[in-house]
C-alpha cells in the first residue's frame, strides 16, 4: 500500500510535469492581410478648395455642378483619388465675363460672379465642365508624359452613360522642359496636394468638348469644302463602315488631329489643280482659269459630274486622309523643330506632314504643317477660343486646326 | 538443381503423409486461470512438450489437445505477460487446471519480420518496434494506427482523421510511396492511387494480433518500397483466438466549435472466431467509423508555379490574386492586364492610355473567389471494413488460409492536390499455404476510387460551370471592367479590386445553396477525363510470392531462407489519371532473394546476409544486399550492427499519370512514351528552377530515362536489458540515398523560344503565362544523406507501472543540393506513464502518453511551408468489469485539445474524447 501511494504521488507528478510540458502548439489559419495603405488624413479636394479663396468662384461651381455629392466620383470621399485642374478666380471672372457676353464685368464684385454660377450656369453644364476638370487618377506634373504622342487621361465626364459605363471624354496633360499644359492650357500652379488628390491651378478654364470632330466640320461655315470633301470621299460608303471618313471623324472611341483648310484655301487649291487639267485637256489657260475658278466657287465641286473624272474618290479620299493624324496634337505639343509625322494616309513610304511650332514661354506664338508637295508651310491660325476659335478647337474625338493652305502630298 | 528437386519431392510427400496420420491419440482438457484474479485466460498457447501438437484455450479460457503421445506427459502452458508453466500430466480423469501467475514481459516479445523468421525482441539483428494486442488495448489512441506515432523514430502525416501516413527517418509525406505497409503479408499500397491505405482498409481493430514495424531501409526482404520504413501488421489467427468479442466506441469531436460544430464519434468493431474441428476455423470482423472529419483550414495565402510555392502574405481582401491553402477554385488565376485590358482598349481606345499605366504597366494577376474546404469536401468520414477468414489445417504444421479485407468510405487524402476519397473501395483477397518451413501466398489488391473527387479541380470547374473564366462575358472580363470602371471614377487600386470582385461575382452560389450544390455534384460525377473532376481509378495488383526455410536441410553450415515473388499492376483508370485512355497498362515485377544466417563463437555472434534481385519491366534490374551481425555482450544484451540497402521504383503514378493540375501544368509520368505524346524533345523543353523567384534554364531538358532510388544504411544499435525492469534500446544510423526521385518543372515555351519564358519570369509573369508546364519524375545525380538517432527506455516500476520514454532524431546531413522534401523534425520525444491492471483485482488501467515533435519545415506537392512544434496529451483510464469479460475504458486523443497540424494543407487535428465497452477483447 505503502509503494502504491508513491506511485501514486510519482504518477501524479509525472502527470503535472506533462501537462507543463504541454504548452500551446501554434496554428496557423488565418492570412495575413497586406497591409492596404491607410487614406491620407487631412483635407480632401472638396474641403481644400473650399478653404481655399482664390478658389471660391470655381468651389461654387463645383457646389453647383452636384460634383461633391454625386456617387460614384465625388471628391468630398476620401477614399477615392482625384487630379483637379482648377482655374482661379481670375481665370473664372474671365470665363463668367465672356460666358455672360459681358454683362458680368471683369470688375464685379466676387458676390455677382458667384451669384451667375448658381443662377445662370445650367447645372448639367457646371457637372460638364467640373467633370471633365477632374482626372480619376493621381497625376503629379512629374508623372506627365513627356514625349509624343499625347496619352490620353480619362476625365469622369462620361458623355454618353447609356451608351457604355466606360465612356470618358479624355484631356491631354503633357510636360516640356518645365513647362507643363493640360490640353493647350499651360498650368499656373501644380501639385498642390490634398488628401485624395493634387490640384493643379490653370489661368484658363479647360473647357470640355461639345462635339465631335464631324459635328464641327460639319457645322462651321468655313470648312464647307472640306465637309464636301469628306461627303465625295466617302461616296458609296456607309458612315458605319469602319473604312468611312465621316464615321472617323464622328467616333466617340477615335482620337485624331484634322488640319482643315479653309473654305479659300480649298478654293485656291481646287481652281489651282482644275485649271491646270482643264489645261491639259486643250483649255487655253485663261478659259481653263476662269473655268476652274467658277467651277470650284461652291463646295458642290466636289459632286459635280463633270469633275467625277479628275476629282475621283480616291484622290479625294487621300487628299482628306492627308490632313488627318491619328493621334490628338495641341499646338503645344509640336516640336520646335521640323518634325514628320504620318496622316492616316499610312506610315512610310507614304509622306507625312512637317510640324514645328515657336513658343513664347508657354504661349504658342507661331505654328505650321507643311505638305509633301507644298511649297511653303500652310500657317494654322492661331485662335485658341474654344467652340469657335480656329485652332486647338477640341472636339470629343479630337483636335482640329484651321490653316490657310491645304496640304498636298504629291 | 537435383538436389532442389529431391528437396521439393521431399516436401511434398511430408505434406501427403500429414493428411494421413490418424494414429492412436488421447485427448487432454482443461482451463487457464490469471492467478491474481481469477480471471480465465483465452488464446493461451497449450503444447505437449517434444511434440508439434498445440493449441490455445477458447474464450472461456478452456482447452482440449489432441495428442498422438502417450502418458505421462509434460504439456507448456505459456502467454505473454504470464510466467511460462509446464505442467506434467499423468492422468485424464479430470480437466487439467492452470494458474498462470502474471510476469514482465519486458524484452520477451517475439518478432517476425526482422527476418522473416521468429526471434525474440531482443535479439532482433536490426531495428524493431513492435506493438502487441495487449498495447493497443492499453492505448490511449482511438485508434490502432495512431498507437504507431508513440514508437520511436516514427512521423505520422495526417491528412484526415482517418488518413495518416507513418514514416521514419524521414521523408515524410502524405501517403508516402516510401514506407511498405503489409498487412497480413499483403502490400496495402493502393496500387493506382499509391498510398497504403492501412487506417481505412486494413484490419479491424479488434483482429490485430500485432504490428511490427522496421524503421528505415528495408527492402531487402520485402522487396521495393521500404525505403523508409515497413510496417507489417498481423491479424490474429482464430484457432488461436476464439469466440464473439465487440467493442463500441462513443466520442466527441470539435469540442470548442472552432471549425466545426461539436460532432459525435462513432467506432464500433466486432469479431467474430469459431474453431469449429481441430482443422478448421474461421472468422469474421466487421469495424464502422463514422464521424465529421477534422477539418483543413488553412487560409494563408500561397503562391505557387505548379508544384512549388511558398506562403506569402495576403488575404482574400488584399490580395487579388489570393490563393488560400485550404481554400479551392482561387487556383484559376489571370494576368488581366496582359489578358483582358487589351481587347478592352480595342473597344474604348481612348482608354488604352490608362490601361497601360494601371499597376504601373506590371501584371495584375487575379484569381477566382473560392470555396472553403468545408462548402466542397464531405465532412462525413465513414469508414467500412468487413474481413475474413477461413483456415483449415492439412496437418499439423501446414496451415491454408482463404481471407479477404474489404474496405469502403470517406476520407480526405492530400497528394499534389486535397481529395476527397468518397466511397473508395479497396478490396485485397489471398490464398496461403502457411507452414514452419514454407509459405506460398497469391493475393490481389482490388481498387476503386468510387466516387473520388479532386477538390481543387472539382471546385474551380464548379467555378466554370458558373461562369466561364475567358470570353467577352466571362468572369475576367467583368471583373475588368468593373475594375476600370471603378478606376475611372477615381477609386484607389484596393477599393477598385474589391468592387470588381463584388461585381464579377453577383449571383455566385453560395456554399451549401441548391445552386451550388447542384454545380458540385455535376461537375464531381464527370471523369477528369472528360472535364470534370472524378477519378475512376480501378487499377488492380495481383502478386504471387513463396519462401521456404532450408535450415532443416542446411543446418550444417547456416539457416538458409529463400524466396521470391512476381507482381503484375494493370492500371485502370480510363485516363482519368494515368495514360490509360486507350486501355489498360500493366506492370510487371519480379523478386527473389535469399539469407543466410550463422551462428559464430558458441552463439555470441550472429552472422546474417540476405540479398534480394527485382526487375521491373520499365527499369533496370536492382539487387540490394543486406549484412547484419547481432553481438551478444550480456545474456539478454545485443549490440547489432547492420548493413542494410533499400530501393524504389518509380511508383505506377510516376511511371504512368498523366492529370491536368492547373495553371497550364501537366503531372505527367518517367515513361517515355510521354516524350513523344507531348513532343517534349521535338519541341524543346526547358527545367524551371524550384527556387523563389522562379528561373529557367536555357540549355534544352534532357529527359533523362528515369530508374530505381535506392538508400544504403548504416545502423549500430544496442537493446538490452538491465536488471529485469529496465529496457533500454538504441540506434544510431547514417543513409545515403541515390537516385533520389523528386519531381521537377520543365515548360515547353508557347513561342518554342526559352526567352520569352526568360523575359516574362524577369518581368514576374508567371511562366505557365508563356508556356506549357509540365511536373516530370526525375532522378538527382548527387547523394542525399541523412543519419539520425534514437532512444527508448521502458522501466518497469512496482504493481505493474511502466514508465516508458524515447527520444529520436532524424536529420538532412546533405540535401544534394536539390529539393529532396525531407520534410520531418529534427527531433521528436514520447513520454507515457502506464499501468494495465492495478487496485484490488487489478481492475483498473490507464495510459498517459505525451509526444512532441520539433518544428519543421514541410515540402510537399501540395504545399510548402515552416510546421511548428506540435505537443499533444493522449490519456486513457479504464476499468475492467469482473466475471464479464467486459471493460469500460474513457479516453482522449489531444486531451487539451491543441490543435496541430503536421502537414500544409492538411486538416486541423483537434481532441477527441471516447468512451468504449468491450466485451471479450483480448
Amino acid at each position: 500500500m505503502n509503494s502504491n501511494n508513491k506511485i501514486v504521488r510519482g504518477g501524479v507528478a509525472v502527470l503535472a510535469l506533462i501537462i507543463l510540458l504541454t504548452s500551446c502548439n501554434k496554428l496557423y489559419t488565418d492570412p495575413v492581410p497586406i497591409r492596404v495603405p491607410a487614406n491620407p488624413s487631412g483635407n480632401t479636394l472638396a474641403k481644400t478648395l473650399a478653404s481655399t479663396p482664390g478658389d471660391s468662384l470655381y468651389n461654387r461651381l463645383v457646389i453647383r455642378s452636384g460634383i461633391l455629392t454625386t456617387a460614384p466620383a465625388t471628391i468630398t470621399d476620401s477614399t477615392l483619388r482625384f487630379t483637379m485642374f482648377v482655374p482661379d478666380n481670375n481665370a473664372m471672372k474671365v470665363f463668367i465675363n465672356a460666358l455672360s457676353l459681358g454683362a458680368v464685368p471683369l470688375n464685379a464684385p466676387d458676390a455677382v460672379f458667384s451669384g451667375f454660377i448658381t443662377a445662370n450656369i445650367p447645372v448639367a453644364s457646371a457637372a460638364g465642365i467640373v467633370g471633365y476638370n477632374i482626372v480619376a487618377q493621381v497625376l503629379t506634373t512629374a508623372s506627365f508624359p513627356t514625349a509624343f504622342p499625347n496619352l490620353q487621361y480619362p476625365t469622369i465626364l462620361n458623355p454618353a452613360p447609356t451608351l457604355s459605363a466606360l465612356l470618358r471624354l479624355t484631356t491631354f496633360p503633357s510636360k516640356r522642359g518645365s513647362t507643363t499644359w493640360v490640353n493647350n492650357v499651360p498650368l499656373s500652379a501644380a501639385d498642390a496636394v490634398a488628401s485624395n488628390g493634387i490640384i493643379h491651378h490653370v489661368p484658363a478654364m479647360v473647357l470640355p468638348p461639345n462635339a465631335s470632330l464631324w459635328v464641327r466640320i460639319s457645322t462651321d461655315p468655313d470648312m464647307t469644302y472640306f465637309k464636301a470633301a469628306v461627303l465625295r470621299a466617302d461616296s458609296g460608303t456607309s458612315p458605319s463602315s469602319a473604312t468611312s471618313l465621316q464615321g472617323a471623324l464622328d467616333n466617340i472611341g477615335a482620337n485624331l488631329t484634322v488640319f482643315v483648310p479653309t473654305d479659300s484655301a480649298m478654293r485656291a487649291v481646287l481652281t489651282q489643280q482644275i485649271t491646270g487639267a482643264l489645261i491639259a485637256q486643250g483649255y487655253l489657260p485663261l478659259t481653263a482659269a476662269t473655268t476652274a475658278a467658277a467651277l470650284a466657287s461652291t463646295p458642290a465641286v466636289f459632286s459635280n459630274p463633270l469633275l467625277y473624272t479628275s476629282l475621283t474618290v480616291m484622290l479625294v479620299k487621300g487628299l482628306v486622309a492627308y490632313h488627318i493624324l491619328g493621334t490628338r496634337v495641341f499646338t503645344v505639343n509640336l516640336p520646335t523643330t521640323a518634325t514628320n509625322l504620318y496622316t492616316l494616309v499610312g506610315g512610310a513610304p507614304y509622306p507625312g506632314v512637317s510640324v514645328q511650332a515657336s513658343f513664347t514661354g508657354p504661349v504658342v506664338t507661331a505654328a505650321s504643317v507643311k505638305g509633301a508637295a507644298n511649297a511653303s508651310p500652310s500657317v494654322i491660325l492661331l485662335d485658341p477660343t474654344p467652340y469657335t476659335g480656329k485652332s486647338d478647337q477640341n472636339a470629343t474625338n479630337g483636335v482640329l486646326h484651321k490653316i490657310n493652305q491645304a496640304l498636298l502630298p504629291q | 538443381m537435383k538436389k532442389n528437386h529431391r528437396y521439393l519431392v521431399l516436401l511434398l510427400i511430408t505434406f501427403v503423409i500429414s493428411f494421413s496420420i490418424s494414429a492412436q491419440t488421447l485427448t487432454i482438457t482443461g482451463n487457464v486461470k490469471n492467478s491474481s484474479n481469477n480471471d480465465v485466460i483465452p488464446a493461451v498457447s497449450i503444447t505437449v512438450k517434444g511434440s508439434s501438437a498445440g493449441t490455445f484455450t477458447n474464450e472461456k479460457g478452456d482447452f482440449k489437445l489432441v495428442t498422438s503421445k502417450q502418458l505421462p506427459l509434460t504439456i507448456v502452458v505459456s502467454s505473454i505477460g504470464f510466467a511460462t508453466k509446464e505442467i506434467a500430466v499423468t492422468g485424464l480423469s479430470a480437466p487439467v487446471q492452470v494458474d498462470m501467475v502474471p510476469a514482465s514481459s519486458l524484452g520477451t516479445e517475439v518478432v517476425v519480420s526482422a527476418s522473416r523468421v521468429p526471434q525474440r525482441i531482443l535479439e532482433s539483428p536490426v531495428s524493431i518496434e513492435r506493438i502487441s494486442a495487449a498495447n493497443i488495448r492499453n492505448a490511449p489512441a482511438v485508434s490502432y494506427y495512431d498507437v504507431l506515432a508513440n514508437l520511436k523514430g516514427v512521423d505520422v502525416v495526417t491528412s484526415s482523421l482517418t488518413f495518416k501516413t507513418p514514416t521514419t527517418r524521414g521523408f515524410s509525406g502524405s501517403g508516402s510511396t516510401r514506407v511498405n505497409q503489409i498487412v497480413d503479408g499483403m502490400d496495402n499500397q493502393a496500387p493506382g492511387l499509391n498510398f497504403s491505405v492501412g487506417g481505412v482498409v486494413g484490419l479491424t481493430e479488434l483482429d490485430v494480433d500485432n504490428i511490427e514495424l522496421l524503421p528505415g531501409a528495408s527492402s531487402a526482404l520485402y522487396g521495393p518500397g521500404g525505403m523508409n520504413g515497413t510496417i507489417l501488421i498481423s491479424s490474429k489467427n482464430p484457432f488461436k483466438y476464439q469466440g464473439l468479442s465487440f467493442q463500441v466506441k462513443e466520442g466527441i469531436m470539435n469540442t470548442d466549435n472552432r471549425f466545426r460544430s461539436l460532432s459525435p464519434y462513432h467506432n464500433w468493431s466486432l469479431r467474430w472466431a469459431q474453431k469449429v474441428s481441430d482443422r478448421f476455423a474461421f472468422k469474421i470482423g466487421m469495424e464502422l467509423v463514422a464521424a465529421k472529419d477534422w477539418l483543413g483550414y488553412d487560409k494563408r495565402n500561397y503562391s505557387r508555379t505548379g508544384t512549388n510555392g511558398k506562403i506569402v502574405d495576403g488575404d482574400r481582401a488584399t490580395d487579388p490574386n489570393y490563393d488560400g491553402v485550404n481554400v479551392y477554385g482561387d487556383e484559376t488565376t489571370a494576368d488581366i492586364r496582359s489578358n483582358v485590358f487589351p481587347g478592352l482598349a480595342a473597344q474604348a481606345p481612348f482608354l488604352k492610355g490608362f490601361l497601360d499605366t494601371l499597376n504601373g504597366g506590371r501584371p495584375m494577376n487575379v484569381s477566382r473567389t473560392g470555396y472553403n474546404e468545408n462548402d466542397v469536401v464531405n465532412q462525413n468520414t465513414l469508414n467500412y471494413k468487413l474481413s475474413g477468414a477461413l483456415h483449415y489445417k492439412l496437418s499439423s504444421r501446414t496451415e491454408a488460409i482463404l481471407a479477404g479485407h474489404w474496405g469502403t468510405g470517406n476520407t480526405v487524402y492530400t497528394g499534389s492536390e486535397r481529395y476527397s476519397l468518397k466511397g473508395l473501395k479497396i478490396g485485397q483477397y489471398k490464398l496461403e499455404l502457411n507452414n514452419p518451413n514454407w509459405m506460398l501466398r497469391a493475393y490481389t489488391t482490388q481498387e476503386n476510387a468510387g466516387e473520388s473527387f479532386n477538390a481543387t479541380v472539382t471546385t474551380r470547374l464548379l467555378n466554370e460551370a458558373w461562369k466561364l473564366s475567358k470570353g467577352s462575358t466571362g468572369w475576367f472580363s467583368q471583373y475588368s471592367q468593373a475594375y476600370v470602371g471603378a478606376r475611372l471614377n477615381g477609386a484607389t487600386d484596393f477599393t477598385a479590386q474589391t468592387q470588381a470582385r463584388a461585381t464579377a461575382d453577383i449571383g455566385r452560389p453560395a456554399a451549401g445553396s441548391a445552386q451550388f450544390n447542384t454545380l458540385l455534384n455535376q461537375v464531381r460525377s464527370v471523369p477528369i477525363s472528360k472535364g470534370g473532376g472524378l477519378f475512376l481509378d480501378k487499377t488492380n495488383l495481383y502478386m504471387i510470392e513463396g519462401q521456404a526455410n532450408l535450415s532443416p536441410y542446411t543446418k550444417s553450415f547456416a539457416d538458409v531462407l529463400i524466396g521470391g515473388n512476381y507482381k503484375r499492376y494493370v492500371l485502370n483508370s480510363e485516363g482519368t489519371l494515368f495514360a490509360d485512355s486507350t486501355g489498360k497498362i500493366g506492370i510487371n515485377e519480379f523478386g527473389a532473394y535469399v539469407q543466410a544466417t550463422k551462428a559464430l563463437f558458441n552463439d555470441q555472434i550472429k552472422l546474417s546476409v540476405s540479398g534480394r534481385y527485382d526487375k521491373n519491366q520499365n527499369f533496370k534490374g536492382k539487387f540490394t544486399p543486406r549484412v547484419t551481425a547481432v553481438i551478444k555482450v550480456a545474456e539478454n544484451n545485443n549490440i547489432r550492427l547492420s548493413y542494410q540497402t533499400a530501393y524504389r521504383f518509380p511508383s505506377t503514378q510516376q511511371q504512368w499519370i498523366n492529370l491536368d493540375i492547373g495553371s497550364s501544368t501537366r503531372l505527367i509520368g518517367g515513361n517515355k512514351n510521354f516524350l513523344d505524346y507531348y513532343h517534349l524533345k521535338t519541341t524543346p523543353s526547358y527545367e524551371l528552377s524550384a527556387t523563389s523567384p522562379t528561373t529557367v534554364n536555357t540549355t534544352a531538358y534532357s529527359f533523362p530515362a528515369s530508374k530505381a532510388e535506392s538508400v544504403t544504411t548504416y545502423e549500430i544499435g544496442y537493446k538490452g536489458l538491465l536488471g529485469k525492469n529496465l529496457l533500454v534500446d538504441a540506434y544510431v544510423y547514417y543513409g545515403e540515398y541515390s537516385d533520389f526521385i523528386y519531381r521537377t518543372l520543365v515548360i515547353q515555351p508557347n513561342s518554342g523560344n526559352v526567352n520569352d519564358v526568360v523575359t516574362a519570369l524577369a518581368q514576374n509573369i508567371p511562366a505557365s503565362n508563356v508556356g506549357r508546364i509540365f511536373s516530370v519524375p526525375a532522378n538527382t545525380t548527387s547523394k542525399v544523406k541523412t543519419d539520425g538517432f534514437g532512444l527508448s527506455v521502458d522501466y518497469r516500476l512496482p504493481l505493474g507501472f511502466v514508465i516508458s520514454g524515447n527520444l529520436s532524431s532524424d536529420n538532412l546531413k546533405d540535401a544534394g543540393g536539390f529539393r529532396s522534401a525531407f520534410s520531418t523534425p529534427k527531433y521528436r520525444t514520447n513520454l507515457s506513464f502506464a499501468n494495465t491492471g492495478f487496485g484490488t483485482g487489478k481492475k483498473l488501467g490507464f495510459n498517459v502518453t505525451w509526444r512532441w515533435q520539433d518544428s519543421f519545415f514541410y515540402d510537399g506537392d501540395f504545399g510548402n511551408g515552416d510546421i511548428p512544434a506540435v505537443h499533444t496529451l493522449d490519456a486513457q483510464f479504464s476499468y475492467k468489469i469482473p466475471n464479464t469479460k467486459t471493460a469500460i475504458k474513457i479516453g482522449a486523443n489531444n486531451l487539451l485539445n491543441e490543435y496541430y497540424v503536421n502537414a500544409i494543407g492538411n486538416s486541423m487535428v483537434g481532441g477527441l474524447y471516447y468512451v468504449a465497452f468491450s466485451y471479450n477483447v483480448f
